[in-house]
């Protein structure tokens, strides 16, 4: 599903080089849930982001759901992401002035498709998450699981076929962390979605099906 | 999308409160200055109406001697032969103090049938002040020695068009419904731009200077041919010394009192604008940096928007669309405001005045909105999603 083939990045700023990720290789099958670990600072983002479309590597080559991405515009990439990926981030990045509702069908309006279909598509997203009880709320008055979960609910509304997760759980309780948890399990499950997750919680890694250790840009198991 | 954004302007009311006061309000004053330059403009376009061109007045005042109507009329007749018998003078007339830029009004009014024609500039002059402006005669005729102690008048195109519309009006008996003082018209000349050509002609209604009112005449308007410098006006005003004894003689050229009347209007029209112009500026500024300011704290927003497949160029279009609605929200309240003055006839300006203001100022300020977001929305399509998303 995803194959990253001597992937380096050097971030350069005006004093420094740093080597962000350094020959990474690594094969994700479909419907594989991978977690991957390692102290701050390792690249773990960055290599995520890679993943994501939405950082460029400095060298190597990416394929995606057997696309090689390398030659793609702006325009296929946004396309891209916005149909085969979706994202969850450690602090939510939800839209504090949008209803959660509107924040779940916020991918589906860089598509076609009706508002009568957003609708239900959300909604439906949102009753797999079991928020359907807090549409109408504002994201300020949810907590951060619930906030995680309608997160969740904006990854999956398009139906991507990939998830990538940066420390879902890193801002939350570790009841809060193992419902989102089983949430993700449950989507790698049920669904087929192949998963890529960032975490620090040897707990959480052990529960899916691999783990890919990184030390300073490289992989070290 | 049209519908998320404007949810997105709702949610942030009280954000975006000062953005659309601050919009509201520069677009009040634009309007304001607008429909003053549109009024300017149109009455600038239209023909004066008359030829200022060597002209010159004489005004006098001439402490009477004697009130007898008979020797008054022998002593004017005298200074009007000793004036003709100069070459350098074409046409001449006696004139009511309100001739051309004199800056002295005098004004009648009467309801016709059942419309009311007041002001009506009410001017008291003789049978040759036509051909000293040069005027056009639309229809009928002149005053001549016809209209001796006959109440005849003649009007020009504006009032013709408030009482008869395109009917002609030769003929027509005028004057209130109610009062017996009537008048015939016998002639109908073309709009005097006489308040310089940045105003109306208004209504006007020409009266025949008649003998038995020199007692009170005290304006001369002469043609002088080009040959007419200022060794004869030096002349002349030598002249008009001695014929018109113990007076105060002043003479003055139509075309200086033109231009002076003229930068009456053009002067405030300029501080008008440069204070409208350094508000614009100032309001320009500070969109500017509300704009920026909001892109500066909606970065994670934006690197989301980019990771759920949003381009650069569609997240700046947004941020331009937002402001757009934004500004087309202020339009709205500010052209409800606005098209109070047509509807009320404040002023008594022509509601087409208005309207083609109201539709600059809306232009005006989409322009406005449109060249201050455009750059942020640029700066905001830049964003790098992975860093945006990496800060909080
Ligand atoms: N935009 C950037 N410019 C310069 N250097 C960067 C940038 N982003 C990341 N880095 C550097 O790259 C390295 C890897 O960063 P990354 O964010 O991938 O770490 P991480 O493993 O996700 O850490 P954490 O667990 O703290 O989130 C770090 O040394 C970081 O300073
Ligand atoms: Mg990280």
């Amino acid at each position: 599903m995803i194959r990253l083939q001597n992937i380096e990045k050097v971030y350069r700023t005006d004093t420094v080089e740093t080597l962000a990720i350094n020959g990474i290789n690594l094969d994700i099958a479909k419907g594989e849930f991978l977690s991957i670990m390692g102290p701050s600072g390792c690249g773990k983002s960055t290599l995520l982001n890679i993943m994501g479309l939405l950082d460029e590597p400095s060298k190597g080559s990416i394929r995606i759901a057997d696309q090689d991405i390398t030659r793609f515009s702006d325009q296929q990439l946004a396309k891209f992401r916005n149909q085969k990926l979706g994202f969850i981030f450690q602090s939510y990045h939800l839209i504090n002035d949008l209803q959660v509702l509107d924040n779940v069908e916020l991918p589906l309006l860089y598509r076609s498709g009706s508002a009568k279909e957003r609708r239900e598509l959300a909604t439906e997203a949102l009753a797999k998450v079991g928020l359907s009880n807090r549409i109408k709320h504002f994201p300020t008055q949810l907590s951060g699981g619930q906030r995680q979960r309608v997160a969740i609910a904006r990854a999956i509304v398009g139906r991507p076929q990939i998830i990538l997760a940066d420390e879902p759980t890193g801002n939350l309780d570790s009841a809060m962390g193992n419902e989102i948890m089983d949430i993700l399990i449950s989507l790698n499950k049920n669904d087929g979605t192949t998963i890529v997750m960032v975490t620090h919680d040897e707990n959480m890694a052990h529960k899916t099906h691999r783990l890919v250790r990184l030390f300073d840009g490289s992989q070290v198991q | 999308m049209f519908k998320h954004l404007f949810k997105l302007i709702w949610n942030k009311r009280k954000q975006n409160f000062l953005f659309l006061s601050e919009i509201l309000v520069s677009f009040l004053v634009i309007f304001a200055v607008f429909s003053l330059l549109t009024f300017y403009y149109l009455n600038y376009m239209l023909p004066k109406g008359f030829e200022s061109e060597r002209v010159w007045s004489v005004s006098y005042s001439r402490n009477a001697k004697t009130n007898n109507i008979d020797s008054l009329n022998i002593f004017y007749e005298n200074v009007r032969r000793s004036l003709k018998a100069l070459p350098e003078i074409e046409e001449l007339s006696f004139t009511s103090a309100n001739f051309p830029y004199s800056n002295s009004h005098s004004t009648t009014g009467f309801t016709y049938k059942g419309k009311e024609m007041s002001p009506i500039n009410n001017y008291v002059v003789e049978d040759d002040y036509n051909k000293v402006l040069g005027m056009q005669l639309l229809e009928g005729r002149w005053f001549n020695k016809e209209d001796i102690n006959q109440r005849s008048v003649v009007i020009n195109s504006t009032l013709k068009q408030a009482m008869f519309g395109d009917e002609p009006a030769a003929g027509k008996i005028v004057g209130a419904d109610n009062e017996e003082e009537k008048w015939k018209v016998i002639g109908v000349t073309a709009d005097v731009k006489a308040e310089g050509d940045y105003w109306p002609a208004g209504k006007s209604f020409y009266k025949r200077l008649d003998t038995g009112s020199f007692r009170w005449v005290g304006h001369i308007l002469l043609k002088v041919s080009p040959k007419a410098d200022a060794a004869f006006e030096s002349r002349l005003s030598k002249l008009l010394a001695r014929i018109i004894q113990n007076s105060n003689t002043e003479i003055q050229h139509m075309e200086d009192t033109r231009e002076s009347k003229n930068s009456d209007t053009v002067i405030p029209m300029i501080i008008c604008i440069t204070v409208a112009g350094f508000l614009i500026i100032n309001v320009a500024l500070g969109l500017f940096g509300v704009l920026w300011y909001n892109i500066s704290q909606r970065r994670g927003e934006i690197g989301l928007r980019r990771a759920i497949g949003a381009t650069g160029s569609s997240v700046s279009f947004q941020l331009v669309s937002e402001s757009l609605l934004l500004a087309t929200l202020s339009i709205i309240l500010g052209s409800f405001f606005a098209l109070q003055f047509p509807l009320l006839n404040v002023f008594n300006v022509a509601a087409s005045v208005y309207i083609i203001a109201l539709l600059l100022s809306i232009a005006f300020i989409y322009l406005l909105v449109i060249f201050c977001s455009l750059y942020p929305g640029k700066q905001a399509a830049a964003i790098h999603p992975a860093v945006a998303l990496h800060e909080e």
